[in-house]
């Protein structure tokens, strides 16, 4: 069985390649290892037969450029299985090539296995309350989930370099704005996130306080963003940002699984909710029934005393 | 110009924890079908772009007759038309989905804009779209959070890492809708929902395929902790809460 990983070098950072890997080289079967880069390197961490694609597009690629780039570095057979970390490449470009190539595509891939003639994959379902299993019977793309494969300590090899040629891009008038808001949550230690029971912009901007005192990264729920008062990239969950702080902290927040599905690695979580019966209880190791309004400045005085 | 909006009702994903349960297959008990929230986001910015367009957008859901609602609320918001796909609902392999929905869109004509959500909140598989744009070759936007209409072209923001990326884009296109400042789903009118309940839906029979992916096991996942509260009246929580963060602050979370 022929089993590829592709990645971007730069797009899901070095640790998660090498997952990726790690994973290829446990299954045996005949391993490649796909690379995509803005620029020839001398060697790379690999496994089996190694090739890198250069096109300078793929310093920061737009979808139309990084898919036709996919399609020249793969050529017109595509392995039994794609391995991709999952991640910004992935997500432009991973279930177009499954459509291209007539396979299936999975994402958010925790564990792998080949059955006889299957590749049986696990995954999450309905927001992280269940688990399933699905069973391939041709060709899949898998997108692995970031932390769930050991990973591997290939030796460095000499990849092959393939010179993409000319390669269109898609849109024009691009223009890229790097939303700074949520820059920091993937690597805060600590996360204040509020919700929709912060019931205003004003509500909601009032953590600031309380998240600066403890050094803290603002997050917030899918209903805050909707609302207005968080930027897209501050969404904590199953459609936002995965995060594993040393303390996260949800205010206003009910709790909905795919929710949780984003913080459940988080070390500590306290929970403040005024509803008892808010399922953001059962996921949290501390929890405070209290309206927050009149939690706060009680709060606040308590922390500065 | 002309829009194919693609819905998928599922499961009230905010049914409490417990009411949907997973003993080797989905026990849904009486939870309710809604049009699940991403779905909601590729409505609203088909409904923005066949106004601003001067176009129109035909709604399409594949599943039995539970997704109605769904096309219903196309319809209320100004859908020209609804097709439904009729097939059992359950797992689908989203790539026999596409081929599925692929048909439908040649039965309807083709378009210039192909809308998706990012994501349906049963399975949970986040692909349609793209394999959707392998299928029929056509370029791919994933997770679109606005759309401003120029001539045949779409001015679109996308989601990236850390912020977004703007262009104009050419159709024909696919894109993917995600939650954002420019796809809020709006209420439909009272008058336009009663309007929309008299309207027909046209029931298509699905082309066969060859499902890739199959459903071998699902079972309940477990998130739940082992929590304790802090109880007292607001100022004995405040006073235990504190002492709790102090001690977070002081060992650095180590402990
Ligand atoms: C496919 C899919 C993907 C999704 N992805 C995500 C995701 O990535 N992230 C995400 O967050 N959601 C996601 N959702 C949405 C999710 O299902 C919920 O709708 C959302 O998390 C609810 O946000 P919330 O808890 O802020 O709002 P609500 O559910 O409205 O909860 C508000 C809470 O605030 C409490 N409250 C009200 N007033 C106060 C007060 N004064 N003091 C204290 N507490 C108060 C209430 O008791 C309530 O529990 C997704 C859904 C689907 C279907
Ligand atoms: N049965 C279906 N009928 C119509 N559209 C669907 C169906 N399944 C998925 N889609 C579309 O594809 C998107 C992504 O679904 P999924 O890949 O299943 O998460 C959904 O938001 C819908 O726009």
């Amino acid at each position: 069985m022929r089993i590829a990983v592709l990645a971007r070098l730069l797009d899901a950072g070095e640790a998660q390649v090498l997952e990726a890997l790690g994973l290829m080289a446990s299954l045996g079967g005949e391993a490649q290892s796909l690379f995509l880069g803005a620029a020839a390197q001398s060697s790379l961490s690999a496994v089996g037969e190694a090739r890198l694609g250069v096109h300078p597009g793929l310093d920061d690629p737009e979808p139309e450029l990084a898919y036709a780039a996919a399609l020249r570095l793969l050529g017109d057979e595509a392995p039994r299985l794609l391995l991709m970390p999952e991640g910004p490449l992935f997500e432009m470009i991973g279930a177009r090539l499954g459509g291209h190539y007539g396979m299936g595509v999975v994402r958010d891939v925790d564990e792998v296995q080949v059955e006889g003639d299957g590749i049986v994959l696990r995954k999450g379902a309905y927001g992280g309350k269940a688990n399933v299993r699905l069973r391939a019977r041709g060709g899949v793309v898998a997108a692995l989930r970031a932390g769930a494969f050991a990973a591997a300590d290939p030796p460095a090899q000499t990849p092959s370099v393939v010179e993409l040629g000319n390669l269109a891009e898609g849109g024009q008038e691009r223009r890229t704005v790097r939303d700074t808001s949520g820059d920091d949550l993937g690597r805060a230690k600590v996360i204040v996130s509020g919700g929709r029971g912060l019931g205003s912009r004003e509500g909601y901007e009032g953590l600031r306080p309380f998240a600066a005192m403890l050094g803290a990264s603002l997050g917030a729920s899918r209903a805050a963003v909707d609302e207005g008062w968080a930027s897209p990239s501050q969404q904590v969950g199953i459609t936002g940002r995965k995060v594993a702080p040393e303390l996260y902290l949800a205010i206003g927040i009910s709790g909905a699984s795919q929710h949780l599905s984003g913080m459940s690695g988080s070390r500590l979580v306290i929970a403040v909710n005024r509803d008892e019966h808010a399922p953001i209880f059962e996921a949290a190791d501390i929890g405070v029934v209290a309206d927050w309004y009149q939690l706060w400045p009680q709060l606040q005085k308590a922390l500065e005393g | 110009m002309r829009i194919l909006c693609f819905l998928k009702a599922i499961l009230d994903p905010e049914a409490p924890p417990g009411a949907i349960r997973f003993p080797g297959k989905v026990e849904s008990g009486d939870v309710s079908t809604v049009l699940g929230p991403f779905e909601g986001n590729a409505l609203e910015l088909s409904v923005q772009v066949a106004e601003a367009s001067s176009g129109a957008f035909v709604a399409v859901a594949m599943g039995d007759a539970a997704q109605d609602v769904t096309l219903r609320k196309a319809l209320a918001l100004g859908a020209e038309r609804a097709v439904r796909v009729d097939a059992p609902l359950g797992f689908q392999d989203p790539l026999a989905v596409a081929r599925r929905l692929r048909a439908a869109a040649e039965a309807a004509g083709g378009a210039d804009l192909y809308v998706f959500g990012r994501q349906a909140g049963d399975w949970d598989m986040g692909v349609t779209a793209g394999l959707f744009a392998g299928l029929l070759d056509l370029p791919f936007v994933p997770l679109v959070q606005h759309a401003e209409v120029s001539g045949q072209s779409l001015r679109l923001r996308r989601e990236i890492a850390g912020g977004y990326e703007e262009s104009l884009r050419q159709t024909p296109l696919v894109v993917s809708v995600t939650n954002g400042p420019g796809t809020l789903m709006r209420l439909p009118k009272v008058k336009d929902v009663m309007l929309a309940n008299r309207k027909p839906i046209d029931v298509l029979q699905p082309v066969a395929t060859e499902p890739t992916l199959e459903l071998q096991e699902i079972a309940q996942a477990q998130v739940t902790r082992q929590g304790r509260m802090i109880t007292g009246d607001t100022a004995q929580q405040a006073a235990g809460l504190a002492a709790e963060l102090r001690r977070f602050l002081v060992t650095g979370g180590g402990n």
